[in-house]
């Protein structure tokens, strides 16, 4: 994976903070894995295919999750519930949303988001390609960005995006 | 008047009441498809604002703006989308939507162009 696919989602993370949240967030030093490791979180993924393919996923422990939620909506989550699930899931569908507008010259659809609890899950890669794990951390809590992604000569049908995410 | 939200996701749906609300507009309705957003503007004859998502399960934006103006039903309507390329734009525009609204935005956004709108009703 390269640079170029990385950093519209660094850009897309810090704008989508910023607009939404009016969070200013700082990313780390990214982290190449195989696999992700499966922790108790709060992931909200989303599957990308057409020019390139991949998958995107969000990582918030519990608290970093019900503080940003509650930011974005003016209001104070203190369990997991449907309003926290929902929002998890609008985030990362408008990160990848902007990421992908910054891609010159490619055309990728994104499938709905999935949101899915770390400790039950595990996302696979069955791309190929490796995960790029970027660190943030903000006023919310840290929290984590996956990014599995490659440029394929041949794009793929849209249906395909659907079957890109989270495998039990 | 009444103003319809169309998105899936009930966050969204919360964050733009509530800025409808700031702007004293207490008639909110919401639908959670483009399916439900095409009843809904055919059975309420009061809905003079429509801000309608594009991805959604069901039916999508797109199709429920073709559907809503096939019907001959010219209420303005506000696509509010992370589908932001400039295609996209021209597609919706083009179906009949009067104005763009990429996500992620901040309240201003989201404000001055409600306000914009709901001027001219």
């Amino acid at each position: 994976m390269k640079v170029e696919h990385i950093n519209p989602f660094i850009a897309s993370v810090i704008e989508t903070f910023e607009n939404m949240l009016a969070c200013q967030v700082k990313v780390g030093k990214p982290i190449v894995t195989r696999d992700d490791d499966g922790s108790d979180d709060i992931i909200g993924v989303i599957g990308m295919t057409g020019t390139s393919k991949g998958i995107v996923a969000v990582k918030f422990p519990v608290p970093t999750a019900l503080k940003s939620v509650g930011k974005m909506v003016g209001m104070e989550f203190k369990n997991i519930d449907p309003s926290i699930i929902d929002g998890v899931g609008e985030l990362i569908n408008i990160i990848a949303g902007n990421a992908k507008v910054k891609f010159q010259g490619q055309r990728i659809s994104l499938s709905l988001p999935t949101v899915v609890r770390g400790n039950m899950y595990k996302l696979n890669n069955l791309t190929g390609a490796v995960f790029v794990t970027l660190p943030f951390s903000s006023e919310v809590g840290d929290f984590e960005l996956l990014v599995s992604f490659k440029t394929v000569e041949k794009p793929v049908d849209k249906k395909e995006a659907a079957h890109a995410g989270a495998n039990s | 008047m009444q103003v319809l939200i169309v998105d899936d996701s009930q966050i969204m749906r919360k964050i733009i009441t509530g800025v409808l609300k700031k702007l004293n507009v207490n008639e909110i309705l919401e639908a959670v498809n483009g399916q439900e957003a095409v009843d809904s503007a055919s059975k309420n004859s009061n809905v003079g604002l429509i801000m309608m998502d594009w991805n959604m399960p069901t039916m999508t934006g797109l199709d429920a703006v073709k559907k809503i103006r096939a019907a001959g039903n010219k209420v303005p309507i506000i696509m509010c989308t992370t589908e932001g390329e400039k295609e996209k734009v021209l597609e919706a525009l083009k179906a009949g939507a009067n104005d763009y609204l990429v996500k992620p935005f901040n309240p201003k956004d989201i404000q001055s162009k409600l306000e914009k709108f709901l001027a001219k009703v």
